[in-house]
């Protein structure tokens, strides 16, 4: 019998390993477009701290060309304002800037006197992306899965302190940094609960900062895993790991911190990804974000899903957060591309 | 005056100073070369910056990571703060080869790129002006006419922030025609930057030097056809 799935069912059931009818197209990042802010005339900065504004918006994606899922909140400073940093939303830019952190609690890990508050659910704009949740699972979550994301406590950490000290500290003074990355991994299981409880479905955690381009297997192994082991062993699935890069290197060691589903960028090689870590890992990626998606033509979208699902991914997730001047073709593109050369048997 | 074996040997002390990033050996060597009289500025290029290209080589071969990278500069940086004041002493500064304007574009905030691209520079005798990160795009066109700098180097890490570029270069280029631009960071590639409408690319810190001093070239023999 053919299976009749609304989005939100094929994802869900994806994540429970069932049978499912199409390989679904989601993403754990951020994935508003232009079209979405034209549709209500907003500007980019304002949607990062109203509730109402980041819930249409994350649902807007949905709404003009199918995408399978609603994503809050949109940039990767949540987090580590609750934890002292200060954020600068470029109020005053007309073209699209991503909210950067403008100020941090210390510079060396050594001056750091984490302070995380004793009610993370009251802090800076958690309970904001809370009541966006709650928004979207009222108007959207019959029909599609509501996400969420936060940084891995290495990212974090960069965050909160200058990044070039941070990845010094990494080499020469270990403990230090493994004993932050622990408190920072306590207050991120807090907010992963928090946000599942206001209504995400599934979250993902972005370890970007850490990948091989930055730091060697070998740091990773000993900094970066403990911690997001426990990570994962502490939150609710379904839960996804996202680190950039050519990730190839350290897949195994992703794999084993213990999520329930990986996800790449096009630099990871996902045919040999799947052959290391066999048929019922989940992998999702690996569509180019901004290459293709934004600068290609609807035909590149089109040969890129087909890769992507030909290398074996179990979703089509952009690499990264969807370029929001993504023109509307590659858009329409993706979702019939992807129902194109996405049905399963 | 050293020995040309012992000029070699002060050299390889040096290089291996950087590349095993040892701060305290750099400043030593750096200081036997002051006191041996090799010539600084040979010192500072076949010595410390040697060490640094193939520091960058051994992140290419992903043997060296940022942390790495990051380690080695702050050896460079022991020797050069060195070997900087004596070269200034004794005249050499008149060999700067060019100027540069340098800085990470507006809404990114990462700037270990463009702090190793400044390095480089540095050490190669260039007159850098270090705009920092976050960088409003006029203010790189303001600097730019301030200091009439040969060359414009624009950095992004992020995919986000990249997409800035192209403007600005529009902007440069209305304001001097004459300047040289080029581009670097993770996200950028040869194509990219020529779609953007730059005149160079550096993949990595190493190269960035190499490429500045080709755009300088094109730049002389320009100012010398028109005379």
């Amino acid at each position: 019998m053919a299976l009749n799935l609304n989005s939100r069912e094929r994802v869900l059931r994806l994540f429970r390993r069932e049978k499912i009818d199409y390989i679904p197209v989601f993403s754990g990042m951020g994935n508003i477009t232009v079209h979405g802010l034209g549709k209500y005339g907003w500007k980019f900065a304002e949607i990062h701290t109203n509730a109402r504004k980041m819930a249409s918006m994350a649902a807007s994606t949905y709404e003009l060309f199918g995408f399978e899922c609603a994503v809050v909140p949109f940039d990767l400073a949540v987090e580590a304002q609750a934890l002292g940093s200060k954020a600068n939303y470029y109020p005053h830019a007309t073209e699209i800037l991503y909210p950067t952190i403008s100020e941090h609690p210390a510079e060396k890990v050594e001056d750091l006197n984490l302070q995380v508050p004793s009610d993370l659910s009251k802090a800076a704009r958690i309970p904001l992306v809370c009541e966006a949740l709650r928004l979207l699972k009222k108007e959207v979550g019959d029909k599609i899965v509501i996400g969420s994301h936060v940084l891995g406590p290495y990212t974090l950490a960069g965050q909160l302190l200058d990044l070039s000290r941070l990845a010094k500290a990494a080499f020469k003074k270990a403990d230090l940094v493994g004993a932050l990355l622990d408190k920072l991994a306590n207050a991120l299981i807090e907010i992963i609960r928090i946000y599942r409880e206001a209504g995400a479905d599934y979250i993902t955690v972005r370890e970007m900062g850490a990948g091989p381009d930055i730091l060697s297997p070998r740091i990773f192994q000993f900094l970066i895993m403990p911690p997001l082991k426990r990570i994962f062993g502490a939150i609710d699935s379904p839960n996804v790991l996202h680190i950039c890069g050519d990730t190839n290197d350290i897949i195994e060691q992703m794999a084993a911190c213990g999520a329930d589903a990986l996800s790449v960028e096009k630099k990871n090689n996902v045919a040999e990804t799947r052959r290391k870590l066999g048929p019922d890992a989940l992998i999702f990626g690996e569509l180019d974000a901004y290459n293709v998606l934004c600068l290609g033509k609807p035909d590149q979208v089109e040969k890129a899903v087909k890769e992507a699902i030909d290398a074996g991914v179990n979703a089509i997730w952009p690499g990264c957060d969807i370029w929001p001047a993504v023109p509307k073709e590659n858009m329409e593109m993706l979702m019939s591309a992807a129902r194109k050369y996405g049905k399963l048997g | 005056m050293a020995t040309e074996e012992r000029t070699k040997e002060i050299l390889q002390g040096l290089y291996d100073a950087v590349v095993q990033f040892e701060e305290e050996d750099a400043a030593k060597w750096a200081r036997i070369a002051v006191d041996e009289g090799v010539d600084p500025f040979e010192a500072s290029m076949d010595g410390l910056a040697a060490g640094m290209i193939e520091v960058g080589e051994k992140y290419n071969r992903k043997e060296y990571f940022v942390p790495e990278l990051l380690l080695c500069a702050d050896a460079l940086y022991a020797g050069l703060d060195i070997l900087k004041p004596v070269i200034e002493a004794s005249g050499r500064k008149s060999e700067v080869k060019g100027s540069i304007v340098l800085g990470v574009v507006e809404g990114d905030v990462h700037d270990i790129g463009k702090n190793l691209v400044k390095l480089m520079f540095e050490v190669a005798g260039w007159t850098v002006y270090d705009l920092g990160k976050d960088v409003p795009l006029d203010k790189f066109v303001e600097e730019q006419i301030r200091t009439d700098s040969d060359v414009v180097g624009i950095s992004a890490l992020m995919t986000t922030s990249m997409l800035a570029m192209p403007e600005l270069i529009k902007k440069l280029r209305a304001r001097n025609p004459n300047v040289r631009i080029m581009l670097g960071g993770a996200p950028l590639n040869p194509e990219v930057a020529q779609k953007y409408g730059a005149d160079g690319y550096a993949k990595t810190a190493g190269t960035a030097v190499d490429e500045a001093m080709r755009l300088l070239k094109m730049l002389k023999e320009q100012e010398m056809k028109k005379k």
